[in-house]
């Protein structure tokens, strides 16, 4: 049977954990993988389970997002009924200053009277730092068939996993959530880290809505925190590759895995039955010279090869001159690499200029920034 | 509906392409690849809306499956329009029975109330295959100055060649004085590009006489243009100095694949200011595995590499798998290539996998299925 559920994508909920990228784009929209942003995972993974009616959240700092997801088209989601809407905060005739959302909660409150009209059974919320190429049919099969009032999709992890923004950590006995803690905290041996994927029937989103307001809750993890031993809060266990972008060591890190790692890529993006849209480019296809020589590398189209590239992400119309020597590095779209330069562990922001000879290089664990536009 | 528009296009697209061979055996001529992620069709479309032309009806056939997939509601080519856009037009039946297109000027006239209802000044013809970037908007500019009734576009061809052609023999200011369809004897190399201007009611009333004429064979070359200069209407040519290539044969459609590689391409689709516009699928991005050399080569989305590659066009989705070696070879998309070594105009269909022995490979220059 046909699934009927409704999406709700938040767009910057760690905007600050990622400043370099974030100067100027949300969370959502920073750049990934050659020629996607971030958001399209979300977005593709809620398409392939054929949800139509999806809405991003957004709290400022959003036209680079905004112009990626124009109409919807790309996602075939440009639909008379249902498709993309984006909700972002207003002020009113009532109240001058406009109230952001900083947390999930906060933003849904705001949307009661709109999450009302939604007809859909379910309703799948996500953020926009995971990179995951996840059967979201499935998850909402397994919530059905559970009865659970929630279903957290969560991934085990190490331990000693840690990140800058705290996360929910999961203990789950026969799938029902038995513990729940903020991130390094935890205790449980194998905690399951909860990658904030949330599906709930439309009918109890409502319901805690009404809660937050009764009781001025802001934060989702909290209503979780407060309610789940007396209600059955259930666990999906994701095995399959996932990389949570919550730092700018994390994002590196996930991108050149992507050149390394085959099984990253081929579970991520190489699905024939959930491939990942994004906003498609009229672009040309790569050319290689003469003089090119490439490694593991994964080159969007438009790009000029006419050097060397090993372990590298190139995004769309990245030129690299004769002699230059690209390594371990991540370049954004536009960026030029000039005659003799050489790159190592580097992440150019978009239309960054290398002159020639210029010789940069970071470290695998602290990767060198270049901020958009700069010409070194 | 009525819409007014100064000048409309009617693309020819429903041509086999009987010397494409394998390449057209399941698919129209203007809807086979190009330079890797291109369809023929794609260079008409695009010069339309890159000279102002957003009417286009596009006149189908042969096969029309893939090319009807391909050309959807013309939004690549930003032609999906409330007011005028793309039109697909088959052939269809009408109260006084069906009838195939006949020939390039039938088709047109089979149309004749698709062009009405826009009411346009003048009508461009064009045909589906062939590779070239052209603003139409100079080549109006001059139909208009000279006031001509028909403008041929025309390109210079090498002497030898100019027997395969319509040739134009004109006088210094370019007005036609003879048309002469593939002749024996050439007496010049200005060739026309089977793109014609036309001023509609001269269109339309030639259309008709060629019609009600049954020895006719309804082609624009062969009928209709020496009609008109028989019956003494002012005919120009445009010269078009530009990359023109007619890829009516697999070496002429693999030569136009290989101007667009090499440290000098003659062709380039790269060019932002007059771009070719595809439809463009979801693809991964390309992978270049730790054992695979490129050189030379334009290579699509897609694409995942672990051999060698060398002077090669791949399409889309292509696998060249650990030890396979690719040269001066075309790929269509998603093809899987496993050791093999290809080499000299080898021409690949989709959804081939080619397994093949590297020592004894057979390098035979052929379009394999």
């Amino acid at each position: 049977m046909a699934i009927s559920a409704a999406g709700i994508i938040f767009s910057n909920l760690n905007d600050n954990t990622l400043s370099r990228l974030t100067g100027d784009r949300t969370v959502a929209a920073i750049p990934f993988a050659c020629r996607y942003r971030l958001v399209d995972f979300a977005l593709s993974d809620m398409v392939n389970a054929n949800i139509s009616n999806i809405n991003i959240v957004v709290n400022y700092n959003y036209r680079s997002l905004l112009e990626h997801v124009g109409s919807g088209k790309d996602w075939d989601l440009a639909r008379r009924k249902g498709g993309i809407t984006l909700i972002s905060p207003y002020q009113t005739a009532f109240a001058s200053s406009v109230s952001m959302f900083n947390t999930r909660l906060e933003a849904l409150k705001n949307m009661k009277a709109y999450i009302e009209e939604f007809t859909e059974d379910y309703v799948v919320l996500m953020d926009s730092d995971n990179v995951i190429n996840i059967d979201i049919a499935d998850v909402i099969r397994q919530h059905e068939r559970t009865g659970a009032k929630i279903t957290v999709v969560t991934k085990t992890t190490d331990p000693r996993w840690s990140s800058k923004h705290p996360r929910m950590m999961l203990s789950s006995v026969a799938g029902k959530i038995t513990d729940i803690s903020m991130n390094s905290e935890h205790s449980d041996k194998n905690p399951e880290l909860a990658l904030n994927i949330f599906v709930m029937s439309t009918v109890y989103l409502r319901k805690i809505i009404e809660e937050a307001e009764a009781y001025d809750l802001n934060s989702l993890s909290g209503f979780l925190l407060k309610n789940y031993k007396n209600n059955n809060y259930r666990t999906y266990s994701y095995n399959g590759y996932v990389a949570t972008v919550s730092s700018f060591l994390d994002y590196y890190r996930a991108s050149i895995s992507l050149a390394k790692d085959e099984e990253a890529r081929s579970s991520l993006l190489w699905r024939r039955e959930r491939p990942i849209f994004t906003r498609v480019h009229n672009s040309s296809p790569v050319i290689y010279k003469e003089d090119a020589k490439v490694e593991s590398s994964m080159i969007a189209d438009d790009c000029v090869i006419e050097g060397t590239v090993i372990n590298s992400v190139l995004f769309r119309g990245v030129k690299v001159e004769k002699g230059a020597v690209v390594k371990n590095s991540v370049l954004f779209s536009g960026t030029y690499v000039g005659c003799d330069a050489e790159l190592n562990c580097i992440v150019t922001d978009k239309n960054v200029h290398v002159s020639d000879g210029v010789k940069l290089s970071g470290n695998e664990n602290m990767p060198f920034y270049i901020q958009k536009g700069r010409k070194v | 509906m009525y819409c007014k528009k100064e000048c409309i296009a009617m693309l020819l697209a429903g041509g086999q392409g009987s010397r494409l061979y394998e390449l057209t055996r399941e698919t129209a001529k203007p809807a086979v690849t190009f330079g890797g992620k291109y369809k023929i069709i794609d260079f008409p479309l695009s010069n339309c809306i890159n000279s102002d032309i957003d009417t286009v009806g596009v006149l189908t056939q042969y096969q029309p499956l893939a090319l009807n997939e391909y050309i959807g509601n013309g939004a690549p080519w930003d032609l999906d329009r409330t007011r005028g856009g793309l039109s697909v037009l088959p052939p269809y039946q009408g109260m006084k029975g069906s009838d195939w297109y006949k020939g390039t000027a039938n088709a047109i006239y089979q149309n004749i109330d698709f062009i009405k209802q826009y009411d346009p000044e003048y009508v461009l013809i064009l045909s589906g295959d062939h590779i070239y970037r052209m603003d139409y908007r100079l080549m109006l500019k001059q139909h208009k100055t000279t006031g001509a009734a028909c403008t041929v576009a025309t390109i210079t061809v090498p002497i030898e060649e100019a027997s395969r052609f319509g040739i134009c023999n004109t006088l210094p200011d370019g007005a036609i004085y003879e048309f002469e369809e593939k002749p024996k004897q050439p007496k010049n190399n200005q060739a026309s590009m089977g793109i014609y201007i036309f001023n509609t009611n001269v269109l339309l009333e030639y259309l008709e006489v060629d019609e009600a004429d049954p020895n006719s064979s309804n082609d624009f070359g062969k009928n209709v243009i020496p009609n008109l200069l028989a019956n003494g209407e002012r005919l120009y040519a445009y010269k078009f100095d530009g990359y023109w290539k007619d890829v009516g044969t697999i070496s002429s459609l693999w030569e136009a694949n290989m101007d667009l590689i090499g440290e000098k391409p003659i062709l380039s689709m790269s060019d932002k200011s007059f771009r070719i516009f595809s439809r463009n699928r979801a693809r991964a991005p390309q992978y270049m595995g730790p054992a695979s050399s490129v050189k030379s080569s334009l290579i699509s989305e897609g694409c995942i590499i672990n051999g060698t590659v060398e002077n090669s066009i791949l399409s889309g989705g292509v696998v060249i798998e650990k030890g396979a070696v690719v040269r001066d070879s075309i790929i269509m998309e998603d093809v899987t290539v496993k050791v093999a070594h290809l080499s000299f105009r080898q021409l690949l269909m989709p959804s081939v996998r080619l397994v093949r022995a590297p020592p004894s490979a057979p390098r035979t220059p052929v379009a394999t299925a």
